[in-house]
């Protein structure tokens, strides 16, 4: 499997701690309620835009079940994956305390992966117990998924929108990032990012991977001189 | 901590998240003499755990317990139904033993005799809290339910088989388990069935693996009522549609009480056979309809009841007028306000509601470009479009031009660089001057800030 962009997780693995909350409180502590069998709300559908951490909750989420729950496996599933799986793989998941779907829309119109989510949801709402989240780049109304009773199931539960982050949250966001590598990112050179380059959360992320090889192949801190050469070389 | 804990700590150290999230925590681990069972939800998960990690955890676990580390065995099953054995091998007598315990669930399937008699025993795996009395009756649903009254009051008799078809999230299981639950509740030893066309052919292919057909003809033809939901799931699996036309002659023949659901008329299910579908013709057929607005705000106000939530009558109006494709939505949308409001504390009321459900009714949907920011901002303020892009420096240009750039710095993730040359060619700092000057001037300057959230609102709905 190919890495995610959220590549902070190499050094330090996702969790709610670690998430830039920004104006999407009430996401996460629904999340939480449900990782924790505290909430009635188990099944929920996450959407947003590219960079705006659903891998990163939903990977938190599965960290979160393994801490409250102890002893009960949970499943995060990129579907951008699906290409080197099988909708079989879904067999059994009910036992799981979550099963954490991200992704969904990549298996849009391939009716045995939709089919076999939509068997799923049926069995986790009748036996499972466990919390199931898929996250998609779009709201229901426009999903390109066909099965119109796996749509249904998923507006059945609660649906949110992350949103993403003012210049101040990506800010932190990435200075937390460096940090979980041992990098120091100065407010200043933080800025000049945010100036410079693309201000998607997932392209600077991206950028932040990078600039942590090359400062250690070249052995230099980030500065504003040294950034700028690695984003013009971009 | 426990072996296996020890062992997470590390394999999480190693192996990059997403890998450990995907294909280490839905393991589940059982530490025995000398040996670390570790179970798997399915063969799938199994197969690619042993190939890629099993090196991994054996490398661990020498290196934690030296020679005294356990062996890995890898088995298909969960801790609470531990010892499900791989279904190639497994012996009867677990199952018998599972099947006490009333675990429905098992890995074999519903139908198993139990080992004390001949009787089998008969899973109704209906729901309690789906019964007459919570099922919102309504122009589009009081014939479906009227018929369904009648054969919970006379199972077999009144109408057999019932098809009752619709769209999704419409009620149609709802009513077949009212039925069930009618018929318990007139007769508890009633051997009721409610199973989903997935269940029972996922069933018939476990009985065929394990050589059980017997058992599995003998289940479901001696159930004095079998709901079977959504047999549209049937399209195109021949064996079982096969079994399916005998079981449900055998029903009929003994007066048993068959009640089917589908998300279209019989007539129109590709994939199925013509024998099944003129005999689905036989009894009765109900369509089910999209609930009119009155009922949808009936459903509504129902469902609030049912969670002790206080919803005043418009803002039930506000939702049901948004909401109509269907039931589950309508839910949907109820669920999110109640969690918004438990979430603030604050009271359900129109204006709330609208903030609740932004993200259901995809308000922000619309993808924002500078292009459309640019032309919307000219239309405002009615300038030309050109100008805007212009060298042009007066006042009435420029501060149109600013707040474009500052939304454009808003609503979209390009780069100040990239907005900057949208904006005929300037540079970033320009931009960024752009930005601050508008901060600025919304502050100070109560025009420009209800301009700036004006064209914000439109820009975003």
């Amino acid at each position: 499997m190919t890495q995610l962009p959220l590549s902070i997780h190499l050094s330090e693995s996702a969790t709610f701690a670690n998430f830039v909350v920004g104006e999407n409180a009430l996401v996460v502590a629904a999340l939480q309620q449900a990782c924790r069998r505290e909430a009635q709300e188990r099944f929920i559908y996450l959407w947003g835009g590219p960079g705006d951490g659903r891998s990163h909750l939903l990977q938190a989420a599965c960290h979160e079940v393994a801490r409250h729950q102890e002893g009960r496996g949970s499943l995060y599933l990129p579907l951008s994956e699906a290409a080197q799986l099988a909708p079989e793989m879904l067999e059994g998941m009910e036992q799981m305390g979550l099963v954490a779907i991200d992704d969904v829309e990549a298996i849009a119109g391939d009716s045995r992966w939709e089919e076999a989510l939509f068997h799923l949801y049926n069995r986790m709402r009748d036996e499972g117990g466990g919390a199931l989240i898929v996250s998609a780049s779009s709201p229901l109304s426009s999903s390109p998924l066909r099965l119109p009773d796996l749509k249904s199931r998923l507006a059945w539960g609660l649906v949110f929108q992350l949103r993403g982050l003012d210049d101040s949250g990506k800010l932190k966001a990435l200075q937390q990032g460096a940090q979980g590598r041992g990098l120091d990112l100065p407010d200043e050179v933080g800025g000049y990012l945010l100036r410079h380059y693309r201000r998607d959360l997932a392209d600077l992320l991206a950028l932040l991977e990078r600039l942590d090889q090359v400062s250690l192949a070249a052995q230099r801190r980030l500065t504003i001189p040294f950034v700028k050469e690695v984003i013009d070389a971009d | 901590m426990s072996l296996w804990q020890k062992c997470l700590e590390q394999l999480e150290n190693q192996l990059n998240a997403q890998q450990f999230n995907t294909w280490i925590r839905p393991l589940q681990a059982v530490e025995e003499e000398g040996a670390l069972r570790l179970l798997a939800p399915n063969r799938f998960v199994l197969d690619w755990v042993s190939e890629k990690f099993r090196g991994d955890i054996e490398k661990i676990l020498t290196h934690i317990e030296g020679a005294a580390a356990p062996q890995i065995k890898f088995e298909i099953g969960s801790v609470k139904r531990a010892t499900v054995p791989e279904p190639e091998t497994s012996p009867q007598p677990a199952k018998a033993e599972k099947a006490k315990k009333g675990d429905s669930n098992a890995a074999g399937g519903v139908f198993r005799r139990r080992n004390d008699s001949k009787d089998l025993n008969h899973i109704s795996n209906l729901r309690d809290e789906f019964t007459f009395d919570t099922f919102v009756e309504g122009k589009s649903n009081q014939i479906a339910k009227a018929a369904s009254i009648q054969i919970g009051e006379n199972p077999g008799v009144a109408y057999n088989p019932l098809f009752l078809y619709g769209g999704v999230g419409l009620g149609k299981t709802h009513l077949m388990h009212a039925v069930g639950n009618l018929m318990l509740q007139k007769s508890a030893k009633s051997r009721i069935v409610y199973v989903h066309s997935e269940r029972f052919v996922g069933d018939m292919v476990k009985a065929l693996q394990h050589n059980a057909m017997n058992d599995f003809k003998r289940y479901y033809r001696s159930v004095d009522a079998l709901l079977i939901d959504d047999i549209q799931f049937f399209a195109g699996k021949d064996r079982s549609q096969e079994e399916l036309f005998h079981t449900f002659n055998a029903l009929i023949e003994g007066h048993q009480q068959i009640i089917i659901s589908c998300d279209r008329y019989p007539k129109e299910i590709d994939g199925l056979e013509e024998r099944l579908k003129s005999r689905f013709g036989w009894g009765l057929t109900v369509a089910i309809d999209p609930p009119e607005l009155e009922t949808r705000v009936a459903i509504l106000m129902s469902k609030a009841q049912q969670m002790n939530i206080d919803l005043p009558n418009e803002v039930a109006f506000f939702i049901a007028k948004r909401i109509r494709s269907n039931v589950r939505e309508l839910e949907g949308a109820l669920r999110r306000v109640i969690a918004n409001s438990r979430f603030m504390a604050r009271a359900i009321t129109i204006d709330f509601t609208k903030e609740a459900l932004r993200d259901l009714l995809a308000l922000q949907d619309k993808l924002v470009t500078i292009d459309n920011i640019q032309k919307t901002v000219a239309e405002y303020y009615k300038i030309r479009l050109s100008d805007l892009l212009s060298k042009k420096r007066s006042r009435s240009i420029a501060r149109p031009r600013q707040i474009a750039m500052a939304l454009s710095k808003e609503l979209t993730n390009h780069s100040l660089p990239e907005i900057g040359s949208a904006f005929g060619g300037r540079d970033h700092t320009t931009v960024l001057h752009g930005c601050k000057k508008i901060g600025e001037l919304r502050e100070s300057d109560s025009k420009i800030d209800e301009d700036y959230q004006n064209l914000l609102r439109t820009l975003r709905t």
